[in-house]
This record gives structure tokens, C-alpha cells and sequence, in this order.
């Protein structure tokens, strides 16, 4: 009975909650709640279920089993995203829902726009002017009449808070919402979050960042694998134990491969002080032949930048790079003939033409080989296609299959199988695990350890911590577009990695 | 001040400039009747134009409209050769035919979600075919040039003093549409559709209405232009407005409506037309061989894109310049 008086102050609870698709369980029996006028925050790493979790609560996919209350109200299993709203549930992720072309009134607005009593016709005045007071009641330093595309992203993130308040959201959600901020934009944010807290409206937070989830939040539940692992309270809060929740005690540790260690090879690549604004500042270090160089740090520390920059995609602003000891200035196609190979993070997108086979995936980067008086001979490139399936084991073996029909794993294996046939010094590796299965995993990692064994480099960014460090012989770590730490002797574990990530060196938060 | 105004204020100004050359060079250009002739011309581009901005706006586009006029000429010349049905009555119905075209343009675009290209060529082929089929025949099966005689009809391509009466009609119906997109929720929520549809949608918009309604607005207002076009002509022939989706678009695009939806307004149009038909008839008035016109809005057209494009892109990297020097300026630190 108490449970239930307790229940019914909650302003959401959910109870058991299980989600999979189609296999791979995503939430497990997880259970969450909110109080009114609480920030709460969820943190977990990549692929915990945080997301999902979201989805779930306002109704962009549905789960599977598991009880779900809002404001004491039962939640059907066939939630949905127009439900949620009319709940009372928003959710602000970064400009998704506002009309760049009209003003904040207008999409406060949108599809209530006041009228005039006597006629159908919107009362631009009377809307400005509501639309002012709400502006004024919070503080906020907008005019009603701005207009969307000259607002600065932390100013459109506000108006989407605003359009939330407007609807009367009794439950705010927000994505990652400083991930695009400056830190007095981040401050200004979280004053509006106390704000909201006062007037009794929940707010539900998901961050990485970690001296955020300590500063704002009431309470933080854990997420770790689909499972929730903790729900701290205020006191309990302290980065580095949700770190420790986060990553849990694996006593599967293979010390061997966690083992860093510097090279005494070559230097293959030495890139001096590069810059680029907005992007990444003063990047130093040398690349050895034969080593693996690990680059960690969370989504946004400029990690893909600049792999990029180096590849020759995007330019720096400044900063230098040799190559094999001469000085280099990447574009893609010198790249690529220097020995250059590059496997980008998103491989539907950026990876393979999914409606042209794999003999010409794998030829488009090995034109060079096949093609004579300009001609491209089909031999050839069959030739090369069948070495690289026979190399990566791809399956099913037919070269002449869409690529766009291949499972996750074999797609990205023909990506690596277009470098893996030539002549590679360098190759660089943007997130290469990404929806993969065990197997095909363990393929390519036994892939990236022949190719260092045989002297070639490899450059591997990865959000996929174990991946990170059972691999890496060598790590370095970014914050916010600079390398705030360099792994290179010793035993390193993922918590290591993170605690860096997140700015707590030795214990400090910065 | 914003862009848009000030190109338009750069657009009004060019054509004062245009139009005081003209008056200068040739002694017969800035007679009432040249001008009156001059805005006529316009005004019968310019009643399609109106209705193709709307499409416009949601991103679309409805290369049917220059069948709908001729689909709807040939509607009323039976009307008026087989019928004693007076023009009052049946002129209200013949604009229906434009209607229905626009519905079932709109149908196939938001059911099937056809790209809109595709589904408004079709309709025009469709279009131009029920024309010919439906044109009054003599008595050997060859198209007949039917005269109107009809005086009521006739009296559309008249005038109210010295101004033509479809310049009115295109004058009140720009001030009407104008008013109607910036003044209700329907003409919000057609912005809305064509900016961002996704937002719209979670916003409660139903963009389908949207779109049917921009559909069947733009082929009225082709039906409209038919009435005018056959009263001004005293005859009507099914070969009517087919080929004249380029002067819209080209007044369309020289007005700043850009094909990305999302943004334009009417008198953007307005000034288009205007500016179009000044080039038109001053090519005429310079004695230029006529057949050098399409060369030359062809021209404009590319012109005028590629100064939109390019101050887009001008203005984009400006402001984002600005927003990220703002937010690293407060972050140049270097880590240890």
C-alpha cells in the first residue's frame, strides 16, 4: 500500500523493462523511475541501452515487455511519439524539430498559433507578445521575433526547452545536450535546468560528462550491457565509482594484451602541432612502423577529425606532417598512391556502394592496378576481388554480389580487403566494429595484428574500450581536441581510458 | 538588414534602372498603352506564378501547369460551342478542371510519395493528350479554331478603365494569397511542410493536407490563367500554355523563391513577373529578333541562381565562422 502512496508521486516508473531486435537483447529487466522536479541522469557507455531506454519512454519504438507509469497513468505497450507529447513528455535534441525559416513565436507556436476572436486569422501580435512573456518568465536573452537561423545553436537549444515549457511538458529529456556548447553556454544550461527543476518539472539527462552528472544531478542510474546496475542518490554521486559502474569488474583481463608499450621501429609518420579551429589544437606524435596506436576519447574530442585531416579529407590550419621522414601534405589521392589506406566510420555512408558488387568495391581503390590506356581490365579486378575474400574470408564468397547485401561483418571486411591487397604502410581505422558480430570481429582483429606484425601501421580510433586496449600496443587519449594523455608503458585498463576521457587525471576534474 | 530585402530592394531597383533605359532608347516604351500591355502580359504569367510559389514553398514542384491551362481552354470552348450554359455559370466550373488536376497530383505525391517531378510530368502528358482528345473537331476529325464570340466571356480580356481586368485579378489575388500564407495556421503550416517536413509532423502538421492543397491551389489558379489567356485571344487552342512552365519558373526564380522550400513569399513573385515581362517586352521594343528571348531569361535565370548560391553559401560560412570563433574562444587551452 505504502508502495504504491510512494508510487503515485512518481512522475515516472518503469518496471522491468526488455527490448531486443530481432536477437541481441537490449534492455534487460531494466527498471527506472523519475520524481518530479529532479534531474536525473542516465549514464552508461556506448551501446548500455540509454538510448533505448529514451526510445522507449517516448514512444519512438516500443518495448517488448515491462510496465511503463506516467504520472500514475498506465503506459500501453503501443506507445507512440504523438502519445508521449500529449503526455507531457518532451524530448530536446539539437534542432531537430524547429523551422529554421521562422521566428521563436512562430515555433512556439506551431499548429496553435493564437487567433483573433472575430476571424480565423493568426494574431501576430498577441503571439509575439505571449511568446515574450514566456521568454521573460525564464530570463532567457531571446526576442520572439528572432529568427531561428540566426540563433546560435545553445540559443536554438533554449527555444527547443521553450516549445517543451510551452506544451506543458511535465518531463524533459535531454540527449547530450552540451555536446555542442560552449562552458558559459553549459553553465547558462544548467541554471535553466535548476529552473525547471523548481517549478517541479523532471528532468531526465543523459552526459558523458562526468563533472556534469555530478554538479546537476538529484540522482544518476547506471547503465552497463541492458542491465541497470545502480540508481545512486546525491550523496553517493562521485565520478569516479560511476566510472567504476559504468565499466564493472571484468576479471577477464588478459594483461598480455593490455600490455602498452613504445616502439623502437621507424617513424612513419610525425605529425607536429597540428591545428585546426574548432576541431583540434596542438596534435603532436610520431607513428612507428608496426605499432598500433590506439586513440581514445568521447564522441566529439576530435578523434575522427583528425584522422581525416591526416588522410587528406579535411584541411588543418596549421601544423606539420612527415611522411617516412619527408615533409607531406595530404590530399586523398596521394595518399592513397604513398600507401595510405583508410577505413571511415560509417561504412553504409562512407564505406562501399552498396548497389555495385564487391569485384567493384574493391576495385575503385585499385585502379592503378587494374587499369591500362584506360581500360579497366575485368580480369584483373576479379583477381583482386578473390584474394581479398580469400584473405578476410568473406562470405558468401561470390564476387559479384552487391555489397549492400552482405551481412555488417563481410561489408566491412571487403572496406579493409580494397587497402588489405596493396601495398599498405599506413592504415587508418575509424570505429571498425560497429554492429558487427563476435566473429567477424575476431577476424579483423587477427587482420590488424598480421598487418603490424609485417611492419605496416595502423592508426585505430574506437569507442569500443576493450577493443581500444586488447588491441592497441599504444594509446593516446583526446579531450576536447587536444591529446590530454598518452598510455605507452605498462598495464592500462578501460578505466583508465575513460577516467582520462572524462578530464579525471589524477583524480581532479578538468 | 536581411537578405532577402535587400535583394528584392536590388531587384526593384534593376528594373527602374531597365525600365528608365527602355523609355530612353525607345520613345514607345513608356506609353500608357505599352505599359498597360506590358502588365497584362505579366499578369498572365504572373496568376500561374502564384500558385507554382506555393508549390514551391513545400519544396515541390507541378510541371503540369501549362497542360491544366489548355486542358481547361478546351473545357470551356465546348462549353461555349455546345452548350447554351451561360459563362457565368460554367467559368466558376471549368476552374474545377484544375482543381481535379491538382488532386490528383496531389494523390500520387502523398500516397505513393512519388517524387513530385515525376508525378506532375506524367499529369501534364495526361494533361496535353485529354486536351487534344476533347478539342472541338469539324466535321473531317481536325481540330477546329474555335472564335469566341461570347460577350460576357469575351469581357475577361477587357478592361476597367485603362487597366486590364486580369492585372486586377493578379494584383487582388497576390494581395489575398499573401495575406492567407503569412496570416493563418494553413499558410504556417505549408511553410512549416516544406522547411522541415519531419518537424512539421512532430509538431501535429498534416503535411499531406499541405500538399494536397498547394496542388490544387496551383492548378486553379492555372485554370484561372486559361479563362484570361483564351478571352484575351478570342479563340483557344489545346497547344495553350503548353511550353509556358518556363517563363513561371524563370519569374519564380528571378522573384527569390528558392526550390528548397521552406521560404518565399508572393510578392517575391510579384516582382519576378514584373521584371520578366520588362525584359520581354523591351527585347520587343529594341527590335531584337524575338528569338533571341528564350536565350536571354535563360540566361538571367543562371545568373541570378548562381548569385543566390553562391551569397548562401557566402552568408553560411560567415555566420558559422563567427559562432565557432565565439565558442572556442572560451576553450584555447592545451592539455599538459
Amino acid at each position: 500500500m505504502s508502495d504504491q502512496a510512494a508510487e503515485s508521486d512518481l512522475l515516472l516508473v518503469c518496471r522491468t523493462i526488455t527490448k531486443s531486435y530481432n536477437g541481441p537483447v537490449v534492455l534487460s529487466d531494466v527498471d527506472f523511475s523519475m520524481k518530479r522536479g529532479e534531474v536525473h541522469a542516465l549514464v552508461g557507455e556506448n551501446g548500455a541501452g540509454k538510448s533505448t531506454l529514451i526510445k522507449i519512454i517516448t514512444g519512438v519504438t516500443n518495448r517488448n515487455s515491462g510496465e511503463m507509469l506516467f504520472e500514475g497513468t498506465a503506459i500501453g505497450i503501443e506507445h507512440s511519439k504523438v502519445a508521449s507529447q500529449s503526455l507531457g513528455i518532451a524530448v530536446i535534441y539539437q534542432e531537430l524539430s524547429l523551422i529554421h525559416g521562422m521566428t521563436v513565436a512562430q515555433n512556439l507556436f506551431l499548429t496553435k498559433e493564437p487567433r483573433f476572436r472575430a476571424a480565423p486569422f493568426i494574431d501576430i501580435g498577441r503571439m509575439n507578445s505571449l511568446a515574450q512573456a514566456l521568454i521573460d518568465r525564464y530570463g532567457f536573452e531571446l526576442k520572439a521575433t528572432d529568427i531561428i537561423d540566426g540563433l546560435s545553436i545553445a540559443q536554438r537549444q533554449t527555444v527547443e526547452i521553450l516549445k517543451a515549457l510551452n506544451s506543458r511538458a511535465s518531463l524533459i529529456i535531454m540527449d547530450e545536450p552540451t555536446s555542442s556548447l560552449t562552458s558559459s553556454e553549459s553553465a547558462q544550461l544548467f541554471g535553466i535546468i535548476r529552473r525547471l527543476k523548481a517549478e517541479g518539472i523532471g528532468v531526465l539527462y543523459i552526459s558523458h560528462r562526468m563533472e556534469e552528472v555530478y554538479d546537476l544531478s538529484d540522482r544518476v542510474t547506471v547503465l552497463r550491457d541492458g542491465h541497470n546496475v545502480a540508481v545512486l542518490e546525491k550523496e553517493q554521486i562521485n565520478p569516479a565509482e560511476i566510472i567504476r559502474l559504468m565499466i564493472g569488474r571484468r576479471l577477464e583481463e588478459r594483461d598480455a594484451l593490455h600490455t602498452m608499450c613504445r616502439s623502437n621501429a621507424e617513424v612513419v609518420l610525425d605529425v607536429r602541432n597540428l591545428c585546426s579551429e574548432n576541431r583540434f589544437n596542438g596534435i603532436s606524435f610520431q607513428l612507428h612502423a608496426g605499432e598500433i596506436l590506439g586513440i581514445g576519447g568521447l564522441v566529439g574530442s576530435g578523434r575522427t577529425e583528425i584522422v581525416r585531416a591526416l588522410y587528406g579529407i579535411d584541411r588543418f590550419d596549421s601544423g606539420s606532417i612527415a611522411y617516412l621522414g619527408k615533409p607531406w601534405s595530404p590530399d586523398v589521392a596521394s595518399s592513397i598512391r604513398g600507401g595510405f589506406g583508410f577505413i571511415p566510420e560509417e561504412r553504409r555512408l562512407q564505406g562501399i556502394m552498396g548497389a555495385i558488387s564487391m569485384t567493384g568495391n574493391i576495385g575503385i581503390t585499385n585502379l592503378d592496378v587494374t587499369r591500362r590506356h584506360g581500360f579497366v581490365s575485368a580480369k584483373k579486378e576479379l583477381a583482386l576481388a578473390r584474394r581479398a575474400i580469400e584473405l578476410l574470408n568473406i562470405k558468401p564468397d561470390n564476387p559479384d554480389i552487391p555489397v549492400g547485401n552482405l551481412s555488417g561483418g563481410n561489408q566491412q571486411k571487403v572496406v579493409v580487403g580494397k587497402w588489405l591487397i596493396r601495398d599498405l604502410k599506413l592504415l587508418i581505422v575509424d570505429e571498425p566494429t560497429v554492429g558487427i558480430d563476435i566473429g567477424a570481429k575476431e577476424e579483423l582483429y587477427q587482420t590488424f595484428a598480421r598487418l603490424s606484425a609485417a611492419g605496416v601501421s595502423i592508426l585505430l580510433v574506437s569507442s569500443d574500450l576493450p577493443e581500444l586496449i586488447s588491441i592497441s600496443t599504444r594509446i593516446l587519449v583526446l579531450r576536447q581536441g587536444c591529446i590530454i594523455q598518452e598510455f605507452a608503458d605498462g598495464i592500462v585498463t578501460e578505466e583508465d581510458v575513460l577516467r582520462a576521457s572524462s578530464g579525471l587525471v589524477e583524480g581532479a576534474v578538468r | 538588414m536581411p537578405i532577402s530585402t535587400l535583394r528584392r530592394l536590388i531587384l526593384i531597383g534593376l528594373f527602374f534602372v531597365i525600365g528608365g533605359i527602355l523609355s530612353f532608347i525607345s520613345p514607345s516604351f513608356l506609353t500608357q498603352g505599352n505599359i498597360m500591355t506590358l502588365l497584362q502580359e505579366a499578369s498572365q504569367t504572373g496568376i500561374v506564378a502564384i500558385g507554382f510559389t506555393l508549390v514551391l514553398i513545400t519544396a515541390g514542384i507541378d510541371m503540369s501547369i501549362g497542360a491544366v491551362i489548355a486542358v481547361t481552354a478546351m473545357v470551356c470552348v465546348n462549353f461555349l460551342s455546345y452548350t447554351h450554359i451561360p459563362a457565368l455559370v460554367f467559368i466558376p466550373l471549368s476552374l474545377l478542371t484544375g482543381v481535379a488536376a491538382g488532386l490528383f497530383n496531389g494523390f500520387f505525391i502523398t500516397h505513393f510519395k512519388l517524387p513530385e517531378f515525376i508525378v506532375t510530368l506524367a499529369s501534364r502528358g495526361i494533361l496535353a493528350g485529354v486536351a487534344l482528345l476533347i478539342a472541338v473537331k469539324d466535321a473531317d476529325g481536325f481540330i477546329s479554331n474555335v472564335y469566341i464570340q461570347d460577350p460576357v466571356y469575351l469581357g475577361f480580356g477587357g478592361t476597367v478603365g485603362p487597366v486590364y481586368i486580369v492585372t486586377i485579378v493578379f494584383i487582388g489575388l497576390a494581395f489575398l494569397t499573401q495575406f492567407f500564407m503569412k496570416r493563418t495556421r494553413t499558410g504556417t503550416n505549408i511553410y512549416a511542410t516544406g522547411a522541415n517536413a519531419t518537424a512539421a509532423r512532430l509538431s501535429g502538421i498534416n503535411t499531406d493536407r499541405s500538399i494536397y492543397f498547394v496542388y490544387m491551389f496551383s492548378g486553379f489558379c492555372a485554370s484561372l490563367a486559361a479563362i484570361f489567356l483564351s478571352a484575351r485571344m478570342m479563340t483557344a487552342m489545346p497547344e495553350f500554355g503548353i511550353g509556358s512552365e518556363m517563363d513561371v519558373i524563370a519569374a519564380v526564380v528571378i522573384g527569390g523563391t528558392p526550390f528548397t522550400g521552406g521560404v518565399g513569399d508572393i510578392w517575391g513573385t510579384v516582382i519576378g513577373t514584373l521584371f520578366l515581362a520588362l525584359i520581354k517586352n523591351g527585347i520587343l521594343k529594341l527590335g531584337i529578333s524575338p528569338y533571341i528571348q528564350p536565350i536571354v531569361i535563360g540566361g538571367i535565370i543562371v545568373v541570378v541562381v548562381v548569385v543566390d548560391v553562391w551569397y548562401k553559401a557566402f552568408a553560411e560560412n560567415l555566420s558559422k565562422k563567427a559562432i565557432d570563433r565565439r565558442k572556442r574562444s572560451v576553450k584555447a587551452t592545451v592539455a599538459p
